[in-house]
């Protein structure tokens, strides 16, 4: 059957003796040598013979993960393209500073579902926490203790509420969708009976002035958001704990096996995200200068659409702040147009849940392109 | 000759940086088994992903019963009567086994699904198999590896397959299943349908195929060859250059001293019992067995992965807390586990992170990862084991199994491990590649690591260890200097678990 | 709320038993916190004697009540409202029953109200169409309904209805923006409703378009909000970077206000008025201290499910109003929306509510 006009290729022209020469430091002399793996890493050596600058410099981004948000990177441009266009107060310093506060406390909480994501697992008790958080710092007993406490108080409350989290799910090996499910009616629950279903307006002037104050004319708020991100980025790219959020996102039991301490870990992703909920919650808490248990009302949708249309990916063990951070300034900044440009909520949402499947649509094809 | 049901000329496939496929015939008979060689990183996977319709190639023809055909997706492929049994195979184990076997064309009737009858012929396709024991109602997760690969051929029948790619079939099976698939194999071909056959193991080849194709470096260097005939160093020479099988480095004479590891009484209910025994620094042990016998379970709690009913692990004298890693770790011990891609890897994250994951700690300050010297010490290690390629930035599922097989003994290198425990340490690894790894487990012997190995084959065990464990049904029921020890004699001992008498 | 948030069961490990633990002992530490008892807050509700003819102890009337559940203040006014004014009658049984958002659980609750045969019903539906059926039922066993609000689909599924005027507060809202832009040319109009999709919203927006039309002014602006102080507090900070300059913004709704007030002082804005809606307590305060851009308010008050009450306690002993000359309770309150300024707060800052 064999095709006459093809004959295979001399089998026996690579010269073993010459290879194993180049082999590099093998344990013992006999070491034969494996021409596939020569094979491999000549393809793995050729794209760096001719890398034009700008791609190296692309490549050094990519691992903060840059190169992989280009299609968010459009389309904020195009959002800004079009604010520029038909909005006349679109590039005034008064309306960056609108749309950076306003993306502030949910950029806040979406720094710690992003370490949730990526660790494998989801947090949809975010919203609850900040209500509760909110709520319970603006007691009319705990306001009697002065602001400092209050603050201490809300991120008390979202960090020993995101540990109970970690504790059921890491040590009581229950399913993370359905313990923060539970957390988000149950934390809601407290929140209302603790606020009697009313709003507590905030006395402290020190308080409200986190949300009013400017340090260097950039609000307290965004230099807040800009910490937490940026906190957030260090611990994910330069620390142990980000590389083991890494690892036990991306295959538990290979960090298991590691040696890692999967369960410990996990149940602190979630006091990470917890404590971010906390940080929300002043912040949230001294922007609206109230507390109600209505704070934080479906944040963990929007969090979770942020991480995801950043390209983080929901199954874990791959994402990145930046993606994230990008995601919530295209939301923020699509409400921000709709109501500049006087348009109703109604296409708003609409161009919101388009912009959620075209950025992922546009990932996705990056990432195929891309191996 | 008959008209082939399968003809390829010429087909390319490139991927970015790589040339996977570079020019592969290949002629397929009906009734016939075409084996198909060639070393890891051949190519082997990205023709039978072309071959399936997961790939379309870039250049060349495929002929299905003599004319052109563009299989465009995998359904394609499968419509047309090409089925194909991947070695991790693609079952859903919550599922069950009709449920598996008509997946994506359950049989219908009023436009409902019909599970009776989605049962009925389950059961007669598993008879035509000649396992007519496997119930058509029960979950694929609860059957051994061995059932789930005749679930998967009940699947390809279920398609009236003509041909059927089955991608290393054996490498999860236990000897006796390894027969009873070469039974329906022969079924199979003297029903007229045709199996291209890929696997490392010559014998196999030697005993079930007619002809053989060789792939190298993504060329087809040879086909054709009848399978029974060529003699085994030309089938080595054609697919390395080299005329050896195996190389197994020579022992250093046995290492004395005091036991690193010492294993007393371990015993998991229902997995195994009353396992004692000792590992010397410098000293290689291997577990023999088959599949099920308790040797991977027994290799998993003394890491701690499983843990101990019974029994102590003891490391130096001291005692390792009862299923904790963490402390197996902390003494030393480093586990390189049997499934590398699910067990051991994290394969989109670079090759240097995944050799440093165990020893973060190390190179922590103050919880920030140093990244120089984390670079510094995984570059030394990995090129000290020749890991290719050398980038350690690559992404760890771009290297070959041989290469990610050295990634994972480099992290526990790169960890000061004293005592390496290795679990199938060549599955899916070439032969190339495995004489490296050999060495290089002698070497790290000879250097004071103890090592306990497990595998399912047994020139392996006989080759490289300094002593033997024979595991059968949950005990060891010999042990001996491998040297004192045949292959045929652990294949009884195995086997039958009757002792044999060795000169000690 | 311990069931909330305390951690261990009996299946879990011994480091999750101490997170469990640990996260009790906090709860118990911080439930200091959660007091809400200021000593000296007297219950803000809204109850009035009744005088005349009408005071005097009559035959006792059983009055079953079921109104949502509170996930607002002003809901949580009505069911406060209620139960207060029921204590000022001696010859009053006040039955309410589990409030609830559930349109079906609601259903039950009723249908056990009349199982139970009770004078007279009080109810305030969660939504109007899907409750008629079981009002209707109640009225052809013989129990009077009073309707609270949100109107039933049928006049036969009612004795009395009793509610507030959306149409009529953004009338009232838009004539009062008239008055005071009187004169000016095309003056920036803000409006910021609250949710969108709730007919309620519409028919606001569409008086307060139609009173501002009247004047010859129109909304240039138009947001929605949730109806939450956050989302109040979200989209105001937009809407004042789109009007750099504005001369007058209706809040829909008082309880987002405090999110609205709190964008207007983070954007250090005042050159405008604003007018708030349904009056609730701090309102009110905010206009009789004069010191915000809060100028007024137009009610669409809680007090009306004390008189609900009332209204239910004359029906069960079959009088009429005092001051009428009808011998029977109308058919048919709309509550007037009453538009609050500084000048006559004082006269309504106690049927504000607490938000």
């Amino acid at each position: 059957m064999t095709d006459p006009t093809r004959t295979p290729t001399d089998p026996t022209d690579p010269a073993p003796s010459a290879q194993a020469a180049g082999m590099g430091p093998a344990p013992v002399a006999t070491v034969p040598p494996a021409d596939e793996q020569a094979r491999v890493e000549a393809a793995a050596a050729e794209p760096a013979v001719e890398p034009s600058p700008f791609r190296t410099w692309l490549a050094s981004l990519s691992e903060g993960g840059a190169t992989r948000n280009i299609g968010l990177i459009v389309v904020l441009v195009i959002l800004c393209i079009v604010g520029f266009a038909t909005a006349e107060t679109f590039a005034t310093t008064g309306n960056i500073r609108t749309i950076l506060t306003n993306a502030s406390v949910i950029g806040v909480v979406t720094v710690g579902m992003t370490f949730v994501i990526i660790g494998g697992g989801i947090d949809l008790s975010v919203g609850s926490i900040v209500g509760l958080a909110s709520v319970w710092c603006t007691t009319v007993a705990t306001q009697s203790y002065g602001p400092f406490v209050m603050v201490l108080c809300a991120l008390l409350v979202g960090l020993i509420v995101g540990l109970v989290n970690g504790a059921l799910i890491a040590y009581g090996r229950l399913v993370p969708f359905i313990v923060t499910l539970g957390m988000l009616i149950g934390a809601r629950g407290l929140a209302q009976q603790i606020a009697g279903l009313q709003t507590q307006v905030v006395k402290s002037e020190t308080f409200n002035g986190i949300a009013d104050g400017a340090f260097l004319g950039v609000p307290y708020l965004v230099w807040l958001l800009v910490g937490t991100f940026a906190i957030g980025w260090v611990v994910l790219n330069l620390t142990t704990f980000g590389r083991r959020t890494v690892a036990v996102g991306g295959n538990p039991e290979a960090a298991r096996l590691a040696g890692i301490d999967i369960r410990l870990h996990t149940a602190l992703l979630y006091g990470v995200s917890g404590l971010c909920c906390g940080l929300a919650a002043v912040m949230l808490t001294a922007q609206t200068a109230s507390g109600s248990s209505t704070n934080g009302q479906n944040y963990e949708l929007d969090a979770i659409a942020a991480v995801i249309i950043g390209g983080t990916l929901l199954t874990g063990g791959r994402g990145t702040l930046v993606g994230t951070f990008l995601g919530v300034l295209v939301f923020t900044l699509i409400t921000n147009l709709f109501i500049l440009n006087n348009l109703s909520t109604p296409v708003q949402n609409l161009a919101k849940g388009l912009i959620i499947l075209g950025a992922v649509l546009l990932q996705r094809r990056r990432s195929e392109s891309a191996t | 000759m008959t008209e082939p049901l399968l003809r390829l000329s010429g087909i390319v496939k490139t991927f970015p940086g790589v040339r996977a496929l570079d020019g592969v015939d290949l002629t397929v008979a009906p009734g016939e088994v075409h084996c198909l060689l060639g070393q890891n990183g051949a190519g082997k996977s990205t023709l039978i992903k072309v071959l399936s319709g997961a790939h379309q190639p870039d250049e060349g023809t495929i002929e299905w019963k003599g004319s052109e055909v563009r299989f465009v997706r995998p359904t394609a492929a499968l419509n047309a009567g090409l089925a194909t049994i991947y070695q991790e195979l693609d079952l859903v184990d919550d599922l069950t086994v009709a449920e598996n076997v008509f997946l994506g064309h359950e049989p219908r009737r009023f436009g409902f699904s019909s599970r009776g009858a989605a049962r009925r012929r389950t059961r007669e396709l598993l008879g035509r198999l000649g396992h007519a024991e496997i119930p058509p109602g029960r979950e694929v997760g609860r059957l051994p590896a061995a059932g789930k690969q005749i679930v998967s051929m009940a699947r390809a029948l279920s398609h009236d397959a003509q041909l059927i790619i089955m991608d290393e079939p054996s490498a999860v099976l236990a000897h006796d299943e390894v027969e009873n698939l070469f039974r329906v194999i022969r079924d199979l071909t003297s029903a007229g349908v045709a199996v291209i056959y890929i696997s490392h193991r010559l014998a196999e080849i030697r005993e079930i195929g007619d002809r053989v194709t060789i792939l190298k470096d993504g060329r087809t260097v040879a086909v054709d060859l009848p399978a029974k005939t060529t003699p085994t160093n030309e089938v080595v020479r054609l697919m390395t250059g080299r005329n050896v099988e195996y190389v197994f480095p020579s022992r250093s004479g046995t290492p004395g001293g005091e036991p690193l590891l010492r294993v007393t009484d371990l015993g998991r209910p229902k997995e195994f019992s009353e396992v004692s025994f000792e590992v010397r620094a410098g000293e290689i042990v291997g577990l023999a067995g088959l599949v099920g016998a308790g040797r991977s379970e027994i290799l998993e709690t003394v890491y701690g992965a499983r843990k101990a009913a019974t029994g102590t692990v003891e490391i130096d004298g001291e005692p390792i807390r009862r299923g904790s890693v963490k402390a197996a770790v902390a003494a030393g011990m480093g586990l390189a586990p049997e499934e590398r891609k699910s067990q051991a890897l994290l394969l989109g994250e670079p090759v240097y992170r995944n050799v440093s994951l165990a020893s973060l700690r190390r190179f922590a300050r103050f919880g920030f990862v140093r990244r120089g010297a984390e670079r510094a010490e995984v570059g030394a290690v990995t090129r000290s084991l020749d890991l290719r390629p050398a980038d350690p930035r690559r992404a760890m599922r771009t290297l070959s199994g041989g290469n990610q097989q050295k990634a994972v003994v480099s992290r526990w290198l790169l960890g000061r491990t004293r005592l390496l425990l290795l679990d199938e340490p060549t599955r899916g690894v070439d032969i190339g590649a495995r004489a490296e790894l050999y060495a290089l487990i002698r070497s790290l012997a000879d250097q004071g690591v103890g090592v306990l190995m497990v595998s399912s084959e047994v020139p392996e065990v006989l080759g490289l260890a300094d002593r033997v464990l024979v595991v059968r049904e949950g005990r060891v029921v010999h042990e001996a200097p491998a040297s004192d020890l045949t292959e045929a004699q652990v294949l009884d001992l195995v086997m039958a678990g009757e002792r044999v008498t060795t000169a000690r | 709320m311990s069931d909330v948030i305390s951690g261990p069961r009996s299946g879990l490990g011994r480091r999750g038993f101490l997170f469990g633990g640990a996260a009790v002992g906090a709860t118990l530490l911080a439930a200091g916190c959660t007091s809400n008892d200021s000593g000296n807050d007297s219950p803000e509700t809204n109850t009035k004697a009744v005088g005349g003819d009408n005071a005097a102890k009559g035959t006792q009337v059983t009055i079953g009540f079921s109104a949502p559940q509170a996930d607002h203040g002003w809901i949580g006014a009505i069911a406060k409202n209620a139960e207060a004014q029921a204590k000022t009658f001696e010859d009053v049984t006040f039955e309410p029953v589990e409030p609830t958002n559930d349109v079906a659980a609601q259903i039950a609750a009723i249908e056990t109200l009349i199982t139970k045969k009770v004078g007279v019903l009080v109810v305030l539906p969660n939504d109007g169409k899907q409750l008629t059926a079981v009002a209707s039922k109640a009225m052809a066993a013989g129990i009077p309904v009073v309707n609270l609000d949100r109107v039933f689909d049928s006049p036969l599924a009612y004795r009395t209805w009793i509610g507030g005027d959306n149409y009529g507060m953004g009338v009232s809202a838009g004539n009062f923006i008239a008055e005071q832009l009187k004169g000016k040319s095309n003056p920036v109009i803000a409006e910021i409703a609250g949710i969108d999709s709730l007919p309620l919203t519409q028919d606001r927006s569409r008086g307060f378009k139609d009173a501002l039309a009247r004047a010859g002014f129109k909304v240039t602006n138009r947001v929605a909000a949730e109806f939450t102080v956050a989302s109040g507090q979200q989209v105001t900070s937009n809407l004042l970077q789109a009007a750099p300059k504005i001369d007058a913004v209706w809040n829909h709704d008082d309880d987002q206000g405090l999110g609205v007030l709190a964008a207007i002082r983070q954007a250090n804005r005042s050159e405008f008025l604003m007018v708030g809606g349904a009056g609730s307590l701090d309102a009110m305060e905010l206009i009789k201290a004069d010191n915000s851009v809060l100028k007024a308010t137009v009610t669409y008050s809680p007090s009306m499910a004390s008189s609900a009450i009332s209204i239910a306690r004359l029906i069960g002993q079959k009088k009429g109003f005092s001051d009428l000359v009808e011998n029977d309770v109308p058919a048919s309150i709309t509550l007037s929306s009453a538009t609050v300024t500084k000048e006559n707060v004082d006269q309504y800052l106690k049927t504000g509510f607490r938000s």
